[in-house]
């Protein structure tokens, strides 16, 4: 791959820096913690290797919860060693069945807050194919199969610049929406709260502007008022 | 995605794999990829010495193995990083376990790679005393390679990030000269400073390790069978009693007196 290719690339590592979180083709923030990407649903080989990671987490968890099915079958004296093989794989089974049901649960619930970090993604998937298909071209050219002249490179090669900067941007962004949901969502009610107190105040026959207090109050509801309108401005 | 690219990515390159951990690049990838795929390998070789005795006892020894080594992990886990911690580490748990993960990994991997002259040696002879020395000698060996490897990558002057490449890249800058010469000494005297803790970590390394072999040969032995004794009944867990040391001696004495 020439290098001005090479550099437009937005690869999993630098992914990880820009989000925040180990991304894959399939999980976003890892299998344990993360969710699985909406897009393992649209292709066939993603979907297998998801069905993959399923039973091999299923296999993991009857490794970890070995010790279950040992500690609570270990003083059995009922029936034969077969009797309490069966009764030892019930243990193991159920529990690792529940966990497991635990997990897709969990998976399921981090959807809705990684949606939107999913679709970028793809974008970034998107993305790189066309880079794939750029570098698929040159190597074509210089084996004298195509034109050198096919497509504009310079002309993509600069679409594929602005195009990775506002990926970038996004991913960015993103990452601070994110990583700052919970205090955005406190100050929204607190903004709220601010604006309903102002109201009442103004409705008070109180000289807000004579009084200290009144001035300082004001002055915190209008900084008050100016980032909450930012941070709409930010959103949308 | 593919776990194996991740142990392939280990086996080619483990300086730069090691280093990534250092760097907290693509852990939770690299952990899950390692578990997957060392709880494969380690099933695939349980699967081949419970083979000795029953089909029964392959399923067992799939799952017991992996077990085995994974469990003694969780459980020496801890220790090793709330005593790294007060003596100074500044390594996370998450790298604490990837790092012991790719010591298994590598020991599982070394194991599978016995699995074809584990089942020459099942196909052509039938001796259960001579089947259980073997596999000593390939744990004993592979253990030996994983846990020598696991010193390497663990010891505390491997945490320590080279001062030359902080000093490489502002001795670039003309005006920072002062900084990188000054930064290279106050890295020297830190250094000197805390080569008391390096000491005390890299004995509670050897502690650990020593405690990991320990525990592991105790979880071994409460898990027992692994093999399946020939002739006898198939037997989830035996009952408690004796220990480890005693069974291979005795496996010893009866070569030897056959």
């Amino acid at each position: 791959m020439q290098s001005d290719l090479k550099a437009l690339k937005i690869g999993e590592g630098e992914l990880e820096t820009l989000s925040g979180l180990d991304v894959n083709d399939i999980f976003v923030g890892g299998i344990f913690g993360g969710t699985y990407r909406p897009s393992v649903w649209r292709d066939s080989k993603k979907l297998f290797f998801f069905c993959l990671t399923e039973v091999s987490v299923f296999v993991l968890i009857l490794v970890f919860t070995l010790p279950v099915g040992f500690i609570l079958t270990q003083d059995s004296t009922q029936g034969g060693e077969i009797q309490r093989t069966l009764q030892f794989l019930t243990i193991n089974l159920s529990v690792a069945f529940v966990l497991i049901l635990g997990w897709n649960f969990y998976l399921w619930s981090k959807q809705k807050s990684l949606a939107s970090l999913a679709n970028l993604l793809d974008e970034v998937d998107k993305y790189n194919e066309v880079i794939k298909a750029v570098e698929i071209i040159d190597k074509l050219a210089a084996i004298g199969h195509l034109p050198a002249n096919l497509i504009n490179r310079d002309g993509v090669l600069e679409a594929l610049r602005v195009t990775k900067e506002s990926l970038v941007c996004s991913l960015m962004t993103e990452k601070i929406l994110r990583q700052h949901k919970s205090f955005i969502a406190r100050r929204q009610e607190l903004f709220i709260n601010i604006e309903n107190n102002l109201l009442t105040l103004r409705t008070l026959e109180v000289n807000s502007q004579a009084s200290e207090y009144g001035r300082l109050l004001n002055e915190a509801l209008e900084i008050g008022m100016s980032v909450y309108k930012e941070v709409k401005k930010l959103q949308s | 995605m593919n776990y194996f690219t991740v142990l392939i990515t280990l086996l080619r390159d483990r300086d730069n794999f090691v280093e990534e951990i250092h760097h907290k690049a693509r852990l939770k990838t690299k952990i899950t990829a390692l578990l997957i795929s060392s709880s494969i390998f380690l099933a695939i070789y349980g699967g081949i010495i419970g083979a000795f005795a029953s089909p029964l006892q392959v399923f067992a020894s799939a799952i017991k193995l992996p077990a085995l080594y994974l469990i003694t992990l969780i459980i020496c886990l801890p220790t090793l990083y709330f005593f790294n911690a007060f003596f100074g580490s500044k390594q996370s748990i998450g790298q604490n376990l990837a790092l012991l993960l790719t010591a298994i990994s590598i020991t599982a991997v070394l194991l599978f790679s016995f699995a074809p002259v584990t089942l020459f040696f099942l196909i052509t002879i039938r001796n259960y005393q001579f089947f259980i020395l073997l596999n000593v000698v390939i744990f004993s060996l592979t253990g030996f390679i994983g846990i020598s490897y696991l010193y390497q990558i663990m010891r505390p002057e491997s945490e320590q990030l080279g001062p030359t490449s902080a000093s490489s890249v502002e001795a670039s800058i003309g005006d920072d000269f002062v900084v990188a010469d000054a930064d290279q000494k106050s890295n020297k005297r830190s250094n000197k400073i805390t080569d008391p803790a390096l000491k005390t970590r890299t004995n509670i390394l050897r502690f650990w390790l020593g405690l990991y072999a320990f525990v592991g040969c105790q979880l071994a032995w409460t898990l027992r069978p692994f093999f399946g004794a020939p002739g006898q009944a198939f037997e989830l867990f035996r009952p408690r009693e004796g220990n480890f040391y005693l069974s291979v001696i005795q496996s010893l004495l009866e070569i030897l007196t056959n």
